[in-house]
C-alpha cells in the first residue's frame, strides 16, 4: 500500500516536473486574439512572419475567434481575475478601449518606454491613454467610404460624378431612381445597429459625449440630424433590412443592393467578391445637412494591447514595436493586401497609397482614403459608447416608422444616464 | 423516550455524517457559497473590479431604469403568452396520442419530441436562417399567396417577438408532452368507461376528468416551463443579437432579463454587482410565481 502510494508519488512527481519542462521549451510564444480572418488576423499572421525572420526563437500564435467572443472572453477573464488563460496580445475596438483600461486598472501594460507615440495619428493615441500613460499599439483605421456599384447607377443614369459631393437628399433621390430603374435597393441596412448613426454623427464632428466625457443628447445637433437622416432612409424603402453582421454583408456579396457606407476596412471583403470586379467605385459619403458637416467619417478601427500579466510581456512589445511601430513596408503590403489603412503616419507616405486599385477599375481609392482620414472631425468616444448604441438602436424602429426625433432624444438621454454608472 | 433518543443518536452518528460529508462539501463549496457571494456581490457597486459597498443603491436603480423595465415586461410578455400556449398544445397533442388507434403513434410521438434533443444553439441559428428576409420561411409564405409581402421577423418589435415565441414552442412542446403522456398513461382506463357509459361527451370526458387527474403534472409543467421562460436566453440571443449591433431584437423588443445581465456583465461597462441584482430579480420573480402557482393549483378537499 504504503509503496504503491510512493510510486505514484513519484510518478506524479515527474509527469509535472515533464510538463514544467515543456512549457519552458515553448515559453517564447506569444499569443494574440483577434476577430477577422480576411483582415487582422490575416495581417496579424503577415507581421509575425515578418518578426519571426529576425527572431527565429519566437513563435506568433494568432487565435481566431467572432469578435464578440473576444470580448466577452476578454472580460470574464479579467473580471475573475485568474490571468493564465488570457493572450499575450489582445485586439480591442476603439470604442471600448477606454472601457477596459478604466475598469481593470494595472491589466494591460503601459508602452510609453518603449513606443514613440509621436509618430502615430493623434486621436488614436488619445483614446487609449489614460493619466498620461498611453495603453495600446494604434492599428487601424475606420476612415470611411461610400462604395458604390458603377454598373447599377449607370442603369439608372448617373456617372460616377454625379456620386461626389452628396447630400443625403440627393443620395436618397438617387436610391429611388436606382430602385426604379434596376430594382435594387441603394443600401443593406441593420435597424438594430447603430452604425450607420455614429458614422454620420462623428462626420458633422458630433459624439453621444461632448469633449469632458459628459452625456451630449438632447442639444446634440449632428445627433438629432443623423437621426432624422436615418429615419428618411428606413421610410423610403431604398433600404434592404438586414439582420446581423453576415446578413448585411451579404447584402452587396450577393449583389442586392447599389451602394456600401463603412468603414474602409471592408474593402477586403468587397475585393473578395472576384465576380464584382471592376464594378465598384468609391466616393466620400454624403453630407449632413447642419453646421461642421463634412464628408469624412469613422467607423470602428481597434488597435492591440498587450496584458500586464503576460510572461512575454517584454518580447510582445517588442515584436509590436518593431512591425506596427517602424515597418512602412509592413503598412505598404497589408494596405495593398487586407485594405488596412493604418495610424503610422510616414506609412502614409509610402508608394503603396498611390497605386492604382484594379478592382476598382484602376482608381487611386486609397489616395482618396488616405486625404478622408485627415479629415475626420477627432471626438471623445469615452466610456460608454456600448449603453448609448443600446440606447439609440431601441429607438430606431420608432424612427423608421417617423416616430418624433426629440421624444427619441429624450429617450435615449433617460436610458443613456441610468446606464451610466 | 426511546424513540427519540435513537433519532438523537442518529443525529450525532459520526459515520453517518462521513457518508454525508463529502456531497454536503461539494454543495456548499460549488451552490452555498456562490449564491452567498452573489447575495453579497449584488450590494457591490463600480465599474469593472474597481467595486465597493453600495448597500440598497442597485435595487434603487432598478426602479429608474428603462432598459430593466424593458427587459422585464419582454420576459413577462414571454412567459404570459407563450407558457399557456406552449402547455394547451401540449396537452391537447398528448391525448390525441394517447388514443390506441391512432396510426404511426411512435414515429408522431418522436417526431413531436426530437426538437427537444436538438441543441439550443445549434437550432436558434437555424431558425435565424430561415426567418431572415429573404429566408425559406418568407418565400415559402410569399410563394404561396399566404402573405402579399416578407414578413419582418427580423426587424419589426411585434414580429420578433412572435418569432421568438415560435421558436420556443417549437423547442419544448414535445418535451412537456411526454410528461403529459406518462400521467395519461397512468390513469384508470376503467373511470373512461365507466364515463361513457354514464353518456358523458368526449369534451366532457377531456375537461371533467383528464385535466383534474392530469393536475399535479400540469403543476409541474407549469412551474418548470417558467422556471425556463423567465431564464430565457439562448434563442434571444442567438436569433436576434448581431455581432456588430447593439439592440437585442428591433427596438430591444426581445432583450430578456439574462440578456440584458450578459450585457451588463460582458457588452457594457462591466458591472457585476448590478448584474447580481437583476438576477436576484429572476430568482424573486420564480419563487413569487411559484407559489402563486401552487396556490392556484393545490388539491382542494
Amino acid at each position: 500500500m504504503n509503496k504503491t502510494f510512493k510510486t505514484s508519488l513519484a510518478a506524479l512527481v515527474f509527469s509535472t516536473s515533464s510538463v514544467l519542462a515543456m512549457a519552458a521549451a515553448q515559453a517564447k510564444e506569444i499569443t494574440i486574439w483577434c476577430w477577422d480572418p480576411n483582415f487582422n488576423v490575416a495581417i496579424m499572421k503577415e507581421a509575425g512572419a515578418i518578426y519571426s525572420k529576425t527572431h527565429p526563437d519566437i513563435k506568433i500564435n494568432v487565435v481566431d475567434f467572432a469578435k464578440a467572443d473576444v470580448e466577452a472572453k476578454l472580460q470574464t477573464t479579467l473580471a475573475s481575475g485568474v490571468t493564465d488563460s488570457l493572450p499575450d496580445i489582445v485586439l480591442i475596438e476603439d470604442y471600448g478601449a477606454q472601457k477596459y483600461i478604466q475598469s481593470f486598472p494595472g491589466a494591460f501594460a503601459s508602452m510609453n518606454d518603449v513606443v514613440d507615440y509621436s509618430k502615430f495619428a493623434p486621436y488614436k493615441v488619445k483614446l487609449a491613454t489614460v493619466d498620461g500613460k498611453t495603453y495600446s499599439m494604434p492599428f487601424d483605421s475606420g476612415v470611411t467610404g461610400l462604395y458604390y456599384r458603377k454598373d447599377y447607377l449607370e442603369q439608372a443614369g448617373f456617372k460616377p460624378e454625379d456620386m461626389q459631393n452628396l447630400t443625403w437628399d440627393k443620395y436618397i433621390e438617387i436610391g429611388k431612381k436606382v430602385a426604379e430603374k434596376t430594382g435594387k435597393k441603394m443600401m443593406g441596412l441593420d435597424p438594430n445597429d447603430a452604425g450607420l448613426i455614429r458614422i454620420m454623427m462623428q462626420s458633422a464632428g458630433g459624439w453621444y459625449f461632448n469633449d469632458k466625457g459628459e452625456l451630449n443628447i438632447t442639444g446634440n445637433e449632428a445627433l438629432k440630424a443623423a437621426l432624422k437622416t436615418e429615419g428618411q432612409l428606413l421610410s423610403s424603402g431604398i433600404t434592404k433590412p438586414a439582420s446581423g453582421w453576415s446578413n448585411w454583408v451579404s447584402t452587396f456579396t450577393s449583389g442586392d443592393v447599389a451602394t456600401v457606407i463603412t468603414g474602409v476596412w471592408i474593402t477586403g471583403t468587397i475585393k473578395a467578391t472576384k465576380d464584382q470586379e471592376n464594378k465598384w467605385g468609391v466616393a466620400p459619403i454624403p453630407k449632413l445637412d447642419v453646421k461642421g458637416a463634412t464628408d469624412a467619417s469613422n467607423l470602428g478601427g481597434s488597435s492591440w494591447y498587450v496584458l500586464a500579466s503576460s510572461p512575454e510581456k517584454k518580447e510582445a512589445v517588442d515584436f509590436l514595436n518593431s512591425v506596427y511601430g517602424k515597418d512602412v513596408d509592413f503598412y505598404q503590403k497589408i494596405l495593398v493586401n487586407q485594405g488596412a489603412v493604418g495610424s503610422l503616419m510616414e506609412a502614409r507616405k509610402g508608394a503603396a497609397y498611390e497605386t492604382a486599385d484594379a478592382f476598382f477599375g484602376g482608381e487611386k481609392i486609397w489616395q482618396k482614403f488616405a486625404d478622408w482620414l485627415s479629415k475626420v472631425p477627432s471626438v471623445n468616444y469615452g466610456v460608454f459608447t456600448n449603453e448609448v448604441d443600446a440606447a439609440v438602436a431601441s429607438q430606431l424602429p420608432a424612427i423608421g416608422k417617423g416616430g418624433d426625433i426629440d421624444a427619441a432624444l429624450k429617450a435615449i438621454e433617460a436610458q443613456a444616464k441610468s446606464s451610466m454608472q | 423516550m426511546a424513540s427519540a433518543n435513537r433519532g438523537l443518536n442518529r443525529y450525532f452518528d459520526i459515520n453517518g455524517w462521513l457518508f454525508v460529508a463529502p456531497a454536503a462539501l461539494l454543495i456548499a463549496i460549488f451552490m452555498v457559497y456562490p449564491i452567498l457571494q452573489s447575495l453579497w456581490m449584488s450590494f457591490q457597486t463600480g465599474r469593472g473590479m474597481m467595486t465597493q459597498f453600495g448597500g440598497l443603491a442597485n435595487i434603487r436603480r432598478l426602479f429608474d431604469d428603462p432598459m430593466f423595465m424593458l427587459a422585464l415586461y419582454n420576459t413577462m410578455i414571454f412567459f404570459i403568452v407563450q407558457v399557456p400556449v406552449m402547455l394547451t398544445l401540449a396537452l391537447f397533442l398528448a391525448s390525441l396520442l394517447d388514443n390506441p388507434n391512432l396510426k404511426f403513434r411512435g414515429l408522431i410521438r418522436t417526431a413531436i419530441f426530437l426538437p427537444c434533443v436538438s441543441s439550443l444553439v445549434g437550432y436558434s441559428v437555424l431558425f435565424k436562417s430561415m426567418f431572415v428576409q429573404d429566408g425559406l420561411i418568407n418565400s415559402t409564405l410569399v410563394g404561396l399567396g399566404i402573405s402579399d409581402h416578407p414578413i419582418p421577423w427580423m426587424t419589426d418589435p411585434f414580429w420578433a417577438r412572435v418569432l421568438i415565441i415560435i421558436a420556443i414552442t417549437w423547442r419544448w412542446t414535445g418535451y412537456n408532452m411526454i410528461f403529459f403522456l406518462a400521467a395519461l398513461q397512468n390513469i384508470d382506463k376503467s373511470i373512461y368507461e365507466a364515463s361513457r357509459i354514464d353518456g358523458v361527451p368526449a369534451w366532457g370526458r377531456f375537461f371533467h376528468l383528464t385535466v383534474p387527474m392530469l393536475k399535479p403534472v400540469i403543476l409541474f409543467t407549469v412551474v418548470t416551463s417558467t422556471i425556463g421562460t423567465l431564464q430565457l436566453f439562448d434563442e434571444v440571443r442567438n436569433i436576434m443579437t448581431s455581432d456588430a449591433g447593439a439592440a437585442t431584437g428591433p427596438s430591444n423588443s426581445a432583450l430578456t432579463l439574462s440578456v440584458y445581465i450578459y450585457n451588463l456583465t460582458f457588452k457594457f461597462m462591466p458591472n457585476m454587482g448590478y448584474a447580481a441584482t437583476v438576477s436576484y430579480v429572476i430568482v424573486v420573480a420564480v419563487a413569487l410565481l411559484a407559489v402563486i402557482q401552487f396556490y392556484a393549483l393545490r388539491e382542494k378537499d
